[in-house]
């Protein structure tokens, strides 16, 4: 009984039968924000602070989020440090090879829009979204891991927003 | 300041001076290790004859880079010796139009992919290099040579001067 005390508003249950009454919307988007595991897409300093979060201080496996090195396993890309022009068609690759429905977290000023070499370079990518489109984007340089935290509650937000019908 | 090398800055450069045969320039650093200047022509002898010599064995290229200043283009080396534990610092002086200069494979065959980065970025062509293909920029690369003083690209943004 505790869930549902937990879970008012998904689930609802018949009194005197052990049976939950819910939409099948509710319970997949609740589970797929429950257990995003990403893709590792850690290509400079962010991915050490990536490595922070994931680590036991910070625990990322609490909010169900395990990484995964497969794109194919993968809800989530939090990609994680300078995409360079060579880099980019590869992480479009990644990109279209993850399963639906998929979503790209852009962390730290470099993977928004080239960071601190959006200026005299002539080989970094001036953010990702040029390339793939991004759900949320966490700024910093790099971002603290709560930040990092709070980027992927929001994705979680997002993706219980989803409907049945748009999953493809 | 001097390297924890059997010889010092000074016996270097005299050990280098009476041995090698064509010119060389110094120029005159407070860093602990000489630095020469050598003629583009000299330069596979110079290479081949500090990597042979017994009180030298520069047997190690720790770094080539490019350089465009602007007014001409260099190549510069940074050698250091495992057994001896010295160092030296040469380069080479070239034109900034059709700059050419030799490959230095047949000495440190690390150099490979120094001159193949060197060729590509600045344009340099490298004479006896047997592999000069692309491997840094895109593979659909056409803008030219990106480490060039005064080059653009398509989507390459100037710093403003905030003064």
């Amino acid at each position: 009984m505790g869930i549902i005390k937990k879970l008012p508003v998904y689930a609802e249950h018949v009194p005197g039968g052990g049976l939950v009454v819910t939409s099948i919307n509710s319970v997949l988007t609740m589970s797929q924000a429950k257990s995003l595991w990403y893709l590792l897409f850690g290509t400079a300093c962010c991915a050490i602070e990536l490595m922070a979060t994931g680590a036991s201080r910070y625990d990322f496996d609490r909010l169900g989020m395990i990484f995964r090195a497969s794109p194919r396993q993968a809800d989530l890309m939090i990609v994680a440090g300078t995409i360079t022009k060579k880099m980019a068609p590869r992480v479009k690759r990644l990109y279209d090879q993850m399963a639906q429905p998929r979503y790209v977290l852009a962390m730290g000023g470099c993977a928004i829009g080239g960071g601190p070499f959006y200026y005299d370079s002539y080989s970094v990518l001036k953010g990702i979204d040029l390339v793939i489109p991004v759900d949320v984007y966490v700024p910093g340089c790099p971002p603290r891991p709560e930040a990092l935290l709070q980027g992927c509650l929001e994705v979680g937000k997002k993706i219980r927003t989803l409907k049945l019908d748009e999953w493809s | 300041m001097e390297l924890n090398g059997v010889m010092t800055k000074q016996e270097l450069i005299d050990h280098i001076k009476a041995h090698f045969p064509g010119p060389l320039e110094m120029i005159e650093t407070k860093q602990p290790e000489p630095y020469f200047i050598v003629r583009p022509e000299d330069l596979v002898a110079f290479a081949r004859f500090i990597h042979d010599d017994p009180q030298l064995q520069m047997n190690f290229l720790m770094s080539l880079a490019g350089v465009d200043t602007g007014q001409r283009c260099e190549v510069v080396y940074n050698v250091c010796s495992y057994p001896l534990k010295h160092r030296l610092l040469f380069k080479i002086l070239l034109p900034r139009d059709n700059a050419e200069f030799d490959s230095v494979l047949s000495v440190w065959p690390a150099a490979n992919w120094y001159e193949r980065e060197v060729w590509e970025l600045y344009g340099m062509n490298v004479r006896n290099h047997p592999n000069l293909t692309r491997f840094l920029l895109t593979d659909d690369w056409d803008e030219g040579n990106p480490m060039r003083k005064g080059w653009t690209g398509t989507d390459f943004i100037t710093l403003p001067d905030r003064g």
